[in-house]
């Protein structure tokens, strides 16, 4: 736990007791149906309620997921993962063992029949759960996940203009678009797993993704899913943080440092441009209706720069594209962003952390997505990754320290870089079965 | 000693049975089986309410001998002539020598209410042996019904008539009825539900696969009815990868529970692939899906694959991908009715203008228009714009940067979006999205930022000159203002209109003003 004065004087305190009642109840309970549109996606959503515990340790004095939990944890995720490489999003993607394996006369190998299940995004929210559920310093966290098939797999997924698919289909190609949020896993999954050791067989185009990357600036500065569409914050995070990324897992240790955020982003001056002017003053009403889909798309125009008063500013939102209405997971990726590019200072810090606390923290527990609307897993998660970025290397008072690339604790990351350092030296391990590929 | 009377039962026996007929008819099944067990048991009545010392010697002896006989193996112990006192004298003594078990509490059972069904009324007893013997029957008539499919897929011939045995449509209907009737009985009597899959024959031959879980697994989800059951049969046909019209209903009821289920959509489209459905009549559903779902990025993916499969075959007809084009657009506009600004229909609109070749067509151009029109502030739409203008094969650079000067668009081009920009900043100078287009345009165009300079001065009088004359009209023009003069070499103009919008026109980015004039000394 962090004390500092700074930490005195942050207003409102976050209510952590009351998030630590939200995330237990969704770690013990049982989630409500509405959530059936999210059965592909368990693990994410496994991995927001886990990390979110994390998160609030230090405000509990017992362990939140306790080490009985943490095992039974591990082996729920490694039961998601595929034979051929890659993890599944949940159970109902996970078949009987003996309709996953094929014999293929042509190559004379056993490969994959049934390719598909195995996802982009599944695989990196498995290895940071792992991440967060490991125990000690970490060696051990990824004992059981098959790197060389995993990396392999990953290859596959690349297309030749650099970008990440989501799946591979039956007959072998990549299917998914070209989405920002690929290229993001696809750096997590190649630093969690050590793609770029070695002689690099296992590594995948990192020009050819950075170069994806780079075209995906937009003209107002800002990144957009890819090439030409409209900028986007999520899709600027996903792009800063997979270019820290491979700068972090930069294998040359004579590299100028960041060299790939500086070789991803045209000019790194216009997109902070962008991403500061996503904060702007909350002048919502109490019966902000956000159900309304219609009108969280026509809010007021920010007259706020022009009036005369001078009084202090209370409450600042985040959007995530211009002339949108704040929603609290972009005060996390636009402050997540710009902390990557170094530049967390230029956030306006109390207004942005007065209006998730004040407006869209839950009585019960959690955050939502605007004003007045019920808490949601992901907006949670979203509401507190905003607190601990914003809070810098003090943190704030509640939390962990937090690593805005891995959107994770500090910890988990540092248990995620141990255990790919045993991997690659198995000759320390006992009996390391992953690092090669025969069965 | 009582004497011995010619039937064998002692006065007490006989108080009892009195008793007996005097006793109230029993209301519920259990009242009814103590009965029984007592009439059928009449000393070991008397045994267990009053002791085996109050029967008389003679009911003594009766006693033992039917817990001899009724004990197996152990009458066969006896010598001949022991077997054979035996017999006489329970003869003589004229008792039953069978009688029923003695009621347990919970051999009834509950119901699916947690009631004991011990309690039940004769009548209500009645009704729910009824109600289980038709299940019975139903079943029987079931397994019927399969040996005959099965006979009639063997095409086995019918010995005694000679004909193949066949299955009608009115058989079919028969069973379906006959499920119908067992589900809803199996419902009633005990809680259980039959999905809609185990109730139709149509899926008898499909061993579904549910997915294993263990205990207390993470994020478990309380799923909507029947999901689960949809799965499980998915799983089972996606993994035999069966192409046919059921399956092709499977995939729209998941869909329905859970569109974003990765790969029941790569399913579907090779559904549709395979059985040769056409695409306009695919997109006529996935449209209505569509309005389902709005949030759902799976959709236009899906939508995207039926285009890239359809358009080889109007390619060569211009009216036919005219057509077409003006479908698509119609629908667009529908989605955007909903939300000018979702996020994905304008992704798939970028693929639609490349596919088709929409840069010079001027619904696109006019449609965009209207929506900037509409709304000066949607930002999408001006995205929009410069894709549709910056990416124009026939007048641009392919692979242009959205970030960098394009020396091949033309200079007319140039200047008529410049004034489009002014235009719409004029009417409204405080909307950071004309702004943007305007810078957009003067890098694509590498014009220098002092060409506008007269412009962007009309937003901004008097500045520094003190709170009371200063007037900013727009914190962006200031902002633009700031790079002309950094551009010019005007150093400190340029740090004025930082140090202004930091202090009073732009407060909140007070940081990022601070940090835009220390760039400006390097």
């Amino acid at each position: 736990m962090t004390t500092s004065a700074a930490a005195e004087s942050l207003d409102p305190p976050l209510d952590a007791a009351r998030h630590i009642r939200y995330w237990q109840r969704c770690f013990h309970s049982v989630l409500p149906h509405h959530y059936t549109s999210n059965d592909s996606i368990r693990l994410t959503l496994g991995f927001f309620i886990i990390s979110a515990l994390d998160l609030l340790t230090p405000s509990s004095p017992t362990p939140l997921v306790p080490p009985e939990d943490r095992t039974r944890l591990r082996d729920w995720v490694l039961r998601l993962q595929h034979p051929h490489g890659g993890f599944c999003g949940s159970p109902h993607h996970v078949l009987p063992h003996a309709l996953t394996t094929k014999f293929d006369p042509d190559t004379k190998t056993y490969v994959a029949r049934d390719p598909s299940n195995a996802n982009i995004a599944a695989t990196g929210f498995a290895l940071l759960c792992l991440g967060v559920l490991a125990e000690g310093e970490g060696s051990d966290t990824f004992r059981g996940v098959d790197r060389v098939r995993t990396l392999t797999w990953l290859k596959k997924l690349q297309r030749e203009d650099g970008s990440f698919g989501e799946v591979l289909t039956d007959d072998g190609r990549i299917s998914g678009g070209r989405d920002m949020r690929y290229c993001y896993i696809a750096a997590i999954i190649r630093w969690a797993l050590g793609g770029a050791e070695g002689d690099r067989s296992l590594d995948f185009n990192v020009d050819a993704l950075v170069a994806h990357i780079r075209r995906a600036q937009t003209y107002d500065g800002g990144m957009s899913e890819s090439s030409m569409h409209e900028s986007h914050s999520g899709y600027a995070y996903c792009a800063v943080a997979a270019l820290a990324l491979l700068d972090s897992a930069d294998p040359d240790p004579q590299a100028i440092p960041n060299r790939y955020i500086h070789a991803g982003i045209p000019s790194i001056p216009s997109l902070i441009h962008f991403l500061v002017n996503r904060q702007f003053v909350y002048v919502g009403s109490d019966d902000d209706n956000d159900d309304d889909n219609d009108a969280s798309n026509h809010p007021l125009p920010d007259m706020s720069p022009l009036s005369m008063s001078d009084a202090a500013i209370q409450m600042t939102g985040f959007n995530g594209r211009l002339n949108k209405l704040p929603d609290t997971c972009y005060t996390w990726w636009n402050s997540g962003a710009l902390s990557l590019l170094g530049e967390s200072n230029l956030i306006n810090r109390e207004p942005a952390r007065r209006f998730i606390l004040e407006k869209t923290q839950h009585r019960i527990g959690g955050f939502a997505k605007h004003p007045g609307g019920p808490p949601d897993v992901y907006h949670a998660y979203m509401g507190l990754a905003a607190l601990a970025t914003m809070a810098g290397a003090e943190g704030e008072p509640g939390l962990r320290l937090f690593d805005p690339r891995l959107c994770v604790s500090a910890d988990a990351a540092a248990r995620m870089a141990k255990a790919r350092e045993a991997m690659l030296r198995p000759a320390e391990n006992t009996d390391d079965s992953n690092s090669d590929g025969d069965d | 000693m009582p004497a011995k009377n010619k039937a064998g039962i002692s006065k007490a026996k006989e108080a009892e049975a009195k008793q007996q007929e005097a006793a109230p008819q029993p209301q519920t099944v259990r009242e009814l089986e103590w009965q029984r067990y007592r009439s059928t048991n009449p000393l070991r009545k008397i045994v267990e309410e009053q002791g085996f010392a109050k029967l008389s010697p003679a009911d003594k002896r009766t006693y033992l001998n039917l817990e001899l006989v009724r004990t197996p193996g152990q009458v066969d112990k006896l010598s001949k002539k022991g077997q054979r006192e035996l017999w006489k004298h329970l003869s003589d003594a004229n008792i039953p020598l069978r009688g029923t078990p003695r009621p347990r509490d919970d051999q009834w059972g509950h119901d699916k209410n947690g009631r004991d069904i011990g309690d039940y009324t004769l009548e209500e007893y009645s009704a729910y042996e009824q109600k289980k013997s038709r299940i019975s029957e139903l079943h029987l008539e079931s397994t019927f019904f399969k040996v005959n499919r099965e006979r009639a897929d063997s095409k086995t011939r019918n010995e005694a008539t000679g004909e193949i045995y066949t299955i009608t449509e009115d058989d079919i209907a028969a069973e379906k009825a006959r499920r119908q009737e067992m589900a809803s009985l199996r419902n009633e009597l005990y809680g259980v539900k039959t999905s809609s899959y185990a109730r139709d024959p149509a899926w008898d031959d499909v061993v579904p696969i549910p997915q294993e879980e263990p205990e207390g697994a993470l994020s478990a989800i309380a799923y909507a009815d029947d999901y689960a059951e949809a799965m499980s049969y998915l799983r089972a046909v996606m993994a035999v990868k069966e192409y046919t019209p059921r399956c092709l209903q499977l995939t729209e009821a998941i869909i329905d529970m859970n569109p974003a289920h990765y790969t029941v959509w790569l399913y579907r489209f090779d559904i549709v692939k395979a059985l040769n459905i056409s695409v306009p009549a695919e997109l006529e559903w996935l449209n209505e899906v569509s309005f389902e779902h709005l949030k759902n990025y799976q959709i236009w993916h899906h939508r995207q694959q039926l285009v890239d499969l359809y358009y080889p075959t109007i390619q060569a007809d211009a009216e036919a991908v005219e057509a077409f084009a003006l479908e698509e657009h119609n629908f667009l506009m529908q989605m955007f009715s909903k939300d000018t600004k979702n996020y994905h229909v304008w992704c798939y609109r970028q693929y639609l203008v490349r596919k088709l070749d929409l840069w010079g067509s001027d619904p696109e151009a006019n449609c965009v228009d209207a929506m900037i029109e509409q709304d000066l502030r949607n930002n999408s739409a001006w995205s929009h714009r410069f894709f549709i203008v910056f990416n124009n094969p026939t007048l641009t650079t392919p692979n242009s940067l959205a970030t960098e000067h394009d020396p091949l668009v033309p200079e007319f081009v140039i200047r008529r979006e410049i004034e489009y920009a002014q235009e719409k900043i004029i009417l409204a100078p405080q909307n950071q999205s004309s702004w943007n287009y305007l810078r957009g345009v003067l890098i694509k165009g590498d014009v220098p930022l002092a060409t506008v300079f007269n412009f962007v001065n009309r937003f901004v009088k008097n500045l520094g000159e003190g709170d009371g004359d200063e007037e900013v009209l727009s914190s962006y023009a200031l902002d633009l203002l700031a790079d002309i003069y950094n551009e010019a070499g005007e150093k400190e103009k340029a740090d004025l209109c930082l140090r202004r919008l930091g202090e009073k026109w732009d407060r909140i980015r007070e940081g990022y003003w601070t940090y835009r004039r220390q760039m400006l000394g390097k």
